[in-house]
């Protein structure tokens, strides 16, 4: 466990961030903390914003007002590759793994591209190779880790997008939502190690729609409808109140 | 006074403009009804049109049949038979498989090669200058005392004609409504019942029908040759680019409008320097067109949606297929130091070409950029090396020719960045499009200029003055080359390349540097590609700008996509085949070859090198399987009933499979 996560916690900040698309403001001036050591969950109906604003925390988009903080160095304005460097990793909705690499191979691209600088050279090399088998075998993928990552399982597949993430050695995973396509042996697994790793000091922040697994993981939630931040608290509070399920009826007769 | 002759001028001129003008339009509209009724930018376009003008030609001058007839037989059935047979054995089934864009493109480049091969085989490349004209040009008086031709008036009135036509047919009738239905959503249209198929092959006869009809109507104006047509007919997709693959009206103005700026702009006489420069864009506005097209638009029309990286045939190569094929590419290299003569000099272009195919390895097979422009920095290494060692470049005096090779090389290596830095926001059929603009633009531009084909001596050093000689040099060269490929494959480098070509996105997510990455291999695809073409300047002791003709550039492409884009030893031994094939039987055999290999590249996954590992594979035990994922006990039970059940119904003889 030790090694896979870094002792340097760091949390993450989101203030007033706007993202508009022509006319609308898909999302429209939110704030979000995503602390150390605590995993918090972004759930609302489909169209309430959630997607657009993991993709201007990952990098994917650029929000067009509001500040995006990762230990309190201003990331607003970075691309992908140099955020995944200093330490904010992600997975994928849709899993993005590299098909014709082997499933070691795949967790090692994590590992090489983390931290700045200071990887080149035998002692580098040797320290990837350790960060990528610590992540292989946190998440049960050294029987496979020879295998090529095309046409394995997709519950295999998200435990390897979670290796790849993890061997970067982040300080804070955004994961967009994990137990899609996860059976229910694996989705208690997935939430096994999601804990541990928010007890290893990560900051963990989930686009969730299963709202059981947010009732059993999250220590706060953060509900949104139409761009808005509309409930945030801890889950319990959250899943229970009136305007949160209000939103999500809604949702249901729009189909 | 001066002004209305002025006037009368810019009328003539505008009416001489409508000829090409309007067999753009013509082409444009093709290539907008393909694209709507099939989904697929139609790159073969161009081939399509050489081919029928070949086979009017053919019937009219050879087997002298009335052209009438002849021309009946070209466009209305020859034509539409070829479309409606490219649509059932090649597109329908890769529609059918839900093929992303860069797989179609192949198959169209497939179309594309197959035609040139068979043409060159049939007629050879020395150009016609009797294609048969449709419609003789008598002039005809306009008021105000301006002529216009004759076959270009019916040429304007068949485009107007066939653009209502087609506006008319999609507007008004129950083919059009089942045609609208398709473009907007396949899936739900053939959910609706419209059969989407037919949709797709009345465009592709459609298609094939106009793009012989530009063919047959711009044969009589050019000296007809294998190459040149197509090409021509491939820079008129500026026209259908700027449409954005929808609008025919836009596609008619656009079409007309360039063909009149074009003949506007002889009037343009700057002195001195700027004259060659002025008169080469007047020549080839079309080029600029599409270059400016490709940059400015054509990433938000064409190229979204399904897999966008060419397929690959899988990294961990089996053992025993590389080592058969490494063994081989190694005989086939040495086996012309025990040549004589004629047959060591055709030798001399395998390595130089091997290099040039590693150059489309490295970018495509690698880095997952589709580059069809590689063919321009093979001629900029030639071109390069030919200048410097005559000293035509001012303030460098003249070089030896192993230092002009090397500083040639260094110099277009960082020149991948024209195509490398439109790569970083584009992919697919867009990132197609600017690459071969690029290489178009780069041999209308630079390798076909008056201090390119005049006087250049490009003489080997004293040294590797005898062919023997020459051909150790060149295969130290490529093993030097083939260790830089290597390097680019493997360890922290490599995987960072397979990451980014496999999933983009996912990359970028684990920290790697994609746009540096692809600058990189860009870069690096130049630098090969330069040297390749630099020693095939050495070899033929001279450039020759027609060896490195964009045309030629998209044959290389294929060729290293059908044998496995991803195969550094596949692309030497294609290297081996191509020189070999056409020197040992009749040219065109080899495109020939590459061309039906490519239209089926969707049956084969990852070409000839991703058969063989799966043949070898085959014969291997298989790796142990993944546990199955575990079900729970309804989930168990639930199986159990399904098994039962199926099994019943198959005693039954209801289910088949």
């Amino acid at each position: 466990m030790n090694g896979v996560a870094p002792g340097r916690a760091a949390r993450l900040t989101v203030r007033g961030v706007v993202r508009r698309f022509g006319g609308i403001a898909a999302v429209d001036g939110v704030d979000l903390v995503a602390p150390p050591g605590r995993i918090t969950a972004l759930i609302g109906p489909n169209g309430a914003g959630k997607s657009t604003l993991f993709d201007c925390l990952s990098g994917t988009a650029r929000p067009d007002e509001g500040r995006v903080l990762l230990g309190g160095r201003d990331i607003t304005r970075l691309p992908e590759h140099v955020r995944a460097r200093l330490g904010l990793a992600r997975t994928f909705q849709r899993i993005a793994v590299f098909p014709t690499l082997t499933v070691a191979e795949n967790v090692r691209v994590g590992a090489e591209r983390a931290g700045g600088g200071g990887s080149r050279g035998s002692f580098g090399y040797e320290r990837d190779g350790l960060r990528t088998e610590r992540a292989l075998a946190l998440l049960g993928l050294t029987a496979v880790a020879e295998r090529p990552a095309a046409g394995l399982p997709t519950g295999t597949l998200r435990m390897l997008e979670l290796a790849r993430a993890l061997a970067g050695a982040p300080r804070v995973l955004l994961l967009d939502e994990p137990s899609v396509g996860l059976d229910a042996a694996e989705t208690v697994r997935l939430a096994a190690v999601l804990r541990a790793l928010a007890a290893d000091g990560l900051a963990l922040l989930l686009v969730e729609h299963d709202t059981e697994l947010v009732a059993e993981l999250a220590d706060a939630v953060y509900a949104m409808a139409a761009g808005r931040v509309v409930a945030c608290g801890p889950a319990a509070r959250v899943l229970a109140d009136p305007r949160v399920g209000l939103t999500w009826g809604v949702a249901a007769d729009d189909g | 006074m001066a002004d209305g002759a002025s006037l009368s001028l810019t009328v003539d001129l505008a009416l001489a403009g409508l000829t090409v003008g309007s067999a753009a339009a013509l082409s444009g509209i093709g290539l907008v009804v393909t694209h709507r009724a099939t989904g697929v930018l139609n790159l073969a376009q161009g081939a399509q049109a050489m081919a029928t003008a070949y086979l009017l030609r053919e019937l009219v001058v050879v087997q002298h049949w009335p052209t009438a007839l002849a021309a009946a037989f070209c466009l209305l059935v020859a034509a539409p038979a070829l479309g409606l047979l490219l649509d059932a054995l090649v597109f329908r089934p890769l529609q059918r498989r839900g093929a992303g864009p860069a797989e179609t493109m192949v198959a169209c480049l497939g179309v594309f090669v197959l035609l040139i091969g068979t043409v060159v085989l049939l007629w050879g490349t020395a150009p016609l200058a009797d294609a048969p004209s449709l419609v003789p040009a008598t002039p005809i008086t306009l008021p105000g005392g301006h002529l216009l031709r004759l076959d270009t008036a019916v040429q304007l009135g068949v485009v107007l004609g066939l653009a209502l036509l087609v506006g008319a047919v999609t507007r008004f009738t129950g083919f059009g409504a089942r045609l609208r239905a398709v473009v907007d959503n396949r899936r739900l249209a053939e959910l609706a019942g419209v059969d989407a198929d037919r949709v797709s092959a009345a465009g592709w006869a459609f298609g094939s029908f106009t793009a012989g009809l530009v063919g047959v109507l711009l044969a009589p104006f050019l000296l007809l040759d294998p190459y040149g047509l197509p090409l021509l007919v491939m820079e008129t997709m500026a026209v259908a680019v700027v449409a954005r693959l929808r609008s025919l009206p836009v596609a008619v103005v656009t079409g007309l409008a360039l063909g009149i700026a074009q003949s506007e702009l002889t009037r343009l006489r700057p002195g001195g320097q700027l004259l060659p420069l002025v008169q080469s864009v007047q020549v080839n506005l079309f080029v600029v067109a599409l270059l400016v097209a490709a940059l400015w638009g054509a990433g938000r029309t064409v190229g979204d949606g399904g897999p966008q990286a060419v397929p690959g045939g899988g990294r961990p190569a089996a053992s025993l297929a590389g080592q058969a094929a490494r063994a081989a590419g190694t005989v086939l290299l040495l086996l012309p130091l025990g040549f004589q003569g004629d047959d060591l000099r055709r030798a001399l272009l395998v390595p130089a070409l091997a290099l040039v195919l590693l150059s489309v390895v490295v970018v495509t097979g690698y880095g997952g950029q589709i580059s069809l422009g590689q063919a321009g920095y093979a001629g900029l290494g030639s071109l390069g090396t030919a200048l410097l060692i005559s000293g035509r470049i001012p303030g460098i005096p003249a070089l030896p020719p192993v230092a002009a090779l090397l500083v040639a090389v260094l110099v277009t290596a960082p020149l991948g960045l024209l195509t490398g830095w439109p790569a970083i926001r584009r992919s697919g059929l867009a990132l197609a499009l600017v690459t071969f603009a690029v290489g178009t633009a780069m041999s209308r531009f630079v390798f076909e200029q008056p201090y390119a084909t005049n006087g250049l001596t490009l003489d080997r050093p004293a040294f590797l003055a005898g062919d023997r000689a020459f051909y150790t040099a060149e295969l130290l060269l490529l093993g030097a080359g083939l260790l830089l490929v290597r390097k680019l494959h493997g360890g922290r480098l490599g995987r960072a390349l397979t990451a980014m070509r496999d999933h983009q996105a996912g990359a970028a997510a684990a920290g790697v540097d994609v746009p540096r990455l692809k600058l990189l291999a860009f870069t690096a695809g130049a630098g090969l590609a330069a040297l390749g073409g630099g020693l095939m300047g050495l070899a033929g002791r001279a450039f020759d700008a027609s060896a490195f003709d964009p045309v030629q550039g998209l044959v290389w492409f294929a060729t290293v996509v059908v044998v496995g884009a991803d195969s550094a030893v596949g692309a030497v031994l294609a290297a081996a085949l191509l020189v070999g094939l056409d020197a040992g039987t009749a040219p065109g055999i080899s495109a020939v070859v590459v061309g039906a290999l490519a239209m089926a590249l969707g049956r084969m996954p990852g070409g000839l090198a991703g058969v063989a590992r799966r043949a070898v594979r085959w014969g291997e035990p298989r790796p142990v399987p993944v546990p199955a994922e575990r079900l729970s006990p309804a989930g168990v039970r639930t199986r159990e009933r399904l098994a039962e059940r199926l099994s019943g119904r198959r005693r039954d003889g209801v289910v088949r499979r």
